[in-house]
């Protein structure tokens, strides 16, 4: 090859890159209109309660704004990775989001979501939980509206089980009793995920002692801790342990639970339409109940999950933000979010409306009790810090020794001490 | 060819030309390759230099070499350290083995071989992920078929232990990135002219004698070349160990813990020290083979 | 040399070995994808029946509401051009190095070692930054240039280590027994460059193929959103429900590309190296 040859092919070669590369950055253009669009990023939802929600309040606007949902990853901390990669860097493109509880603290320290006041803030805790308005609180001020809440009941088999078990000992040694061959397993969600952090945290706080009790303060009662990791570690070392149980999420509970390998299943209230349809027998068989105790003279504390909508601060279209944003939240919202989604809603008065009902045949009011009860997961800005000191210190929970739960108390407490300082490499 | 033999003027002409043409040549990959990186890298670095939360914006400042401190003087980053390493070094070495052995099979089968070709590079091909999820779900005990098999027992919780885990990953991480290095053994292999073998035959050399002394020493270049690029990504292993175990049961690869404190912890400075001790440890080793082999791969081929 | 059944029995076995080691896990995504949902988990290996509803959902919709079908179009695309324009540049530069005598030849070769060895996720939350205040978020080009970035340093050092193999002087001396320098380009180089060009051609193809990192954070719709972003989409029944059914089906049609692509293109990875033309 001759510089000559070389040269000019070089040049050619270029010009053609150079091309391609412009036209397929060709993209539409925009369209010029008074209507303001109002990009809502949001976890994408299987049964399209958020498309139509966000179609029914453009609608409804009478042209002021419209909502287009920017879908987000299935997976939650994909989700938030999404986000905080573009808040980090004061993406102006976020209008609305659709935040997961534990998010709330962390987003509203670094200053990404603004505050709720006034009349709309009125509006959009009407009649909810004062649970589930706490979690979308932080600092005893409110950044986002509260939309769905989620909860986790006891879900067994009538067919192998005449009464459900009270306490988490009643049932092991109920699941025990049936034998490993005859589903005598008990499903949870203990694979090193937020899935082990919420089943951790519901049987501490069951116990009698929250995690934190200050966005920086460390709570964590020795006795009421000890005897949760008492359970844990009783369960994980028990022949009523599924052979999976260090990496069960929700999904291969209800599996194993559909499969009829399991007796007894702590689960969202998801599993009891997808047993319905995927697997009709043991769907017929499925019976419900409070989350177990920890303590038997303590009412248990469920877990508590769910979405609540908050405004971006470097949206630029904050002034019909919040207005869209409590459409969208409301109640109407919500009543469509529970019929094509199964998404419980976050308003108390919810509970009688058909819609409801029919999504949770004969287990509404039993969702209702479990949402008042429910002990959520600790706020704070450092969450995913906590969180994650909190798996690493307790999985596998075979580890867990039922009978010596004082040295594995004394690593948690300091672990999650250093986490809530935000100290050492997690 | 260098006209040595010509006078003066002449040579120092043709080599300016001869560099001006080399540098034109390389220009557009090169330019192709900072303008991406040269941003990040630098800002990565100056990152890692400072206390940066995002989640805590009012805290940032300048803290020097800190976060190095912290991260080299964890038990956690040396464990992940271990466990990088022991994954990658059993993993490369089998899969230079087995890499070799399918190559040869993808030259010399006297039949099909488009066919084996083709499925080799198969599993190359699929997608990373799902790739891990597919072996995690055949392992699971609830949900998975390799329980079944014989010998194995029922019950065996894979991922619920240190060292079976390993085995899993180790086997997925096999099973992705073998046919990478039959790629690049079967190309060095093709190069190889077949005459030499005839004549070593005629000298009456056995087949391991014909693989030991023609077959491996030249094809030095292509072994050079997988083993760096596959050590490379190997040390970088995230896929395979995020999607099977999540780090769970001290499998925790040190690009997790990279992506733990970047992501997850939103602490930039930390994350970004991770990032570059990452980088520097992969030259490190980048570093050992290139002399270990002695080899020079800028170098024209002996006599022009 | 005598073809006898021996030899054929001993690679037969060899072959089945090889081909065995690569599609059982295959093999299984195609299983898992032709289960019906309730029998996901049956653990079984061969399913007890086959249902082709995973396959029909990727596809309902047409091209613009199926969750898959733009994904897959941009796949192929973005990895084709990424791939023409790697193994241009990367040629050019290879040869250079290879050939010619440059001071900074080491350092354009360390340097992109270099830039192979960085963790990507760090690289991805300033290169989102660059991407929006370039506008080339969500582009087709806002994916090709990283794509051809990471991929450029295995390029060149596969093709170096190539070049440097050939035989240069056969150029010459085919222009010496009368060819123009472009047949003699095109009739001695090509073919002994081609095992190399054909080699990393389908190493660049298939990682902007497989790359999630840069594709989940450079792209937010199905204007440039490939498969393995798209995967992270799908969902199953309810927000907790995996679709492992749809992304095993998605895996494997997701292969079909590949393997008309690998297939075209091994079959020029052979020597070009014959008697003849050494001894010219």
């Amino acid at each position: 090859m001759t510089p000559g040859v070389a040269t000019k092919l070089c040049v050619c070669l270029g010009v053609a890159a150079l091309t391609v590369l412009a036209l397929s950055s060709c993209g539409g253009g925009g369209k010029e209109s008074s209507t303001r669009t109002l990009s809502w990023f949001v976890a994408i939802q299987p049964g399209g309660s958020i498309e139509k929600v966000a179609e029914r309040c453009s609608k409804e606007s009478g042209g002021k704004y419209k909502v287009e949902p920017e879908f987000l990853p299935t997976d939650a901390s994909q989700q938030r990775e999404q986000l905080v990669r573009r808040l980090g860097a004061e993406d102006s493109s976020i209008d609305i989001i659709g935040m997961d509880v534990i998010w709330t603290g962390e987003f509203a320290n670094a200053g990404w979501v603004e505050e709720w006041k006034g009349p709309l803030k009125r509006q959009v805790t009407e009649k909810v939980f004062p649970g589930v308005i706490e979690t979308a609180s932080f600092e005893g001020k409110l950044y986002a509206a509260p939309f769905n809440t989620n909860t986790q009941l006891l879900w067994y088999r009538k067919d192998l089980v005449p009464k459900p078990p009270r306490t988490w000992d009643e049932m092991i040694d109920e699941a025990e009793k049936l034998g490993r061959a005859n589903a005598g397993t008990i499903q949870v969600q203990a694979s090193r995920y937020e899935g082990f952090m919420v089943w951790a945290n519901a049987l501490i706080e069951s116990a009698g002692t929250p995690i934190l009790s200050g966005p920086e303060k460390l709570d964590l009662k020795q006795g009421p801790t000890e005897k949760a990791l008492a359970v844990m570690g009783r369960l994980a070392n028990s022949p009523a342990a599924p052979a999976g149980l260090s990496t069960s999420d929700e999904d291969s509970a209800r599996l194993a639970f559909e499969a009829g390998e399991s007796a007894f299943m702590t689960n969202y209230t998801f599993a009891y339409a997808s047993a319905q349809a995927e697997a009709p027998k043991i769907g017929k068989e499925m019976g419900y109940a409070r989350f177990p105790r920890v303590d038997a003279n303590r009412p248990s504390k469920p877990p508590l999950g769910g979405f609540n909508l908050a405004v971006s601060s470097y949206s630029e279209n904050k002034d019909i933000d919040f207005e869209a944003a409590a459409c969208l939240a409301g109640k109407q919202s919500q009543l469509t979010a529970v019929e094509l989604d199964g998404l419980p809603p976050s308003r108390s008065d919810l509970y009688a409306n058909k819609v409801v009902t029919k999504a949770y045949p004969g287990f509404a009011g039993l969702v209702k009790q479990s949402i008042e009860g429910a002990g959520p997961r600790p706020t704070t800005p450092a969450y995913q810090d906590v969180s994650s000191a909190l798996q690493r210190t307790l999985h596998p929970p075979e580890k867990i020794d039922p009978e010596d739960t004082e040295s594995i108390y004394d690593e948690l407490k300091s672990n999650l001490e250093a986490a809530v300082k935000r100290e050492g490499l997690l | 060819m260098e006209a040595s033999a010509a006078p003066r003027p002449r040579v120092s002409q043709k080599t300016r030309s001869e560099r001006r043409l080399a540098w034109m040549l390389c220009a557009p990959a090169v330019l192709a390759m900072l303008a991406v990186t040269a941003y990040p890298i630098g800002y990565a670095i100056v990152l890692s230099v400072q206390k940066i939360d995002l989640r805590f914006p009012d805290e940032s400042g300048f803290v020097g070499l800190s976060n190095y401190g912290s991260v080299l003087s964890s038990e956690l980053w040396w464990t992940d350290i271990f466990n990088t390493l022991f994954v990658m070094i059993i993993s490369v070495a089998i899969e230079l083995v087995l890499g070799m052995a399918i190559a040869l099979v993808m030259h010399r089968a006297i039949f099909g071989r488009g066919i084996v070709r083709t499925s080799v590079l198969i599993p190359y091909g699929i997608i990373t992920v799902v790739a891990a999820f597919a072996w995690q779900f055949a392992f699971a005990p609830d949900t998975g078929f390799v329980n079944h098999l014989p010998l194995i027992s029922e019950e065996m919780d894979w991922f619920g232990g240190r060292f079976s885990s390993f085995a899993v990953i180790i086997l997925a991480e096999i099973w992705k990135t073998t046919p990478f290095m039959a790629l690049l053994l079967l190309a060095g292999l093709v190069t190889i002219d077949g005459q030499l073998y005839e004549a070593a035959k005629v000298d009456g050399a056995s087949a391991w004698q014909r693989f030991t002394r023609i077959t491996l020493p030249l094809m030095k270049p292509a072994i050079l070349v997988a083993l760096l690029f596959r050590t490379l990504d190997g040390f970088r292993v995230f896929d395979t160990i995020f999607v099977m175990t999540r780090g769970a049961q001290d499998t925790e690869s040190v690009s997790i813990l990279g992506y733990n404190q970047l992501i997850s912890r939103l602490n930039l400075g930390l994350g970004s020290a991770v990032s570059v001790l990452i980088f520097l440890c992969v030259f490190l080793i980048a570093f050992l083979f290139v002399k270990g082999f002695g080899a020079r791969l800028d170098e024209g081929r002996p006599g022009g | 040399m005598k073809r006898g059944s021996r030899d054929y029995a001993t690679w037969s076995v060899a072959i089945a070995v090889v081909l065995i080691f690569a599609l059982i896990p295959v093999l299984w995504l195609i299983s898992l994808s032709l289960k019906p949902p309730s029998a996901v988990t049956d653990q079984r290996f061969i399913p007890s029946e086959i249902s082709l509803d995973n396959y029909k959902s990727l596809f309902e919709g047409g091209i613009s509401d199926s969750p898959f079908i733009k994904p897959l179009i941009n796949s192929i695309a973005i990895a084709l051009i990424t791939t023409v324009i790697a193994i241009t540049l990367a040629s050019f530069a290879a040869y250079a190095i290879a050939r010619l005598e440059f001071p900074g030849k080491r350092v354009i070769l360390a340097g992109a070692l270099a830039i192979a060895m960085f963790p990507p996720i760090s690289t991805v939350g300033p290169l989102f930054d660059m991407w929006r205040a370039l506008g080339l978020y969500d582009t087709y080009p806002g994916l090709i240039i990283p794509y051809l970035t990471f991929s450029l340093p295995l390029a060149i050092y596969v093709l170096v280590a190539f070049f440097r193999e050939i035989p240069w002087e056969l150029e010459q001396a085919a222009q010496v027994d009368g060819a123009t320098p472009f047949q003699a380009f095109r009739k001695v180089i090509v073919p002994l460059a081609a095992p190399g060009v054909f080699t990393a051609a389908i190493l660049v193809f298939i990682f902007a193929w497989n790359d999630f990192v840069f594709a989940i954070s450079l792209t937010s719709s199905d204007a440039s959103r490939t498969v393995p972003a798209a995967l992270a989409f799908f969902t199953g029944e309810s927000s907790f429900t995996q679709p492992t059914g749809s992304i095993a089906a998605a895996a494997v049609v997701v292969t079909v590309p590949i393997i008309v692509f690998v297939l075209f293109f091994q079959r020029r990875i052979v020597s070009g190296l014959t008697a003849g033309a050494v001894k010219g």
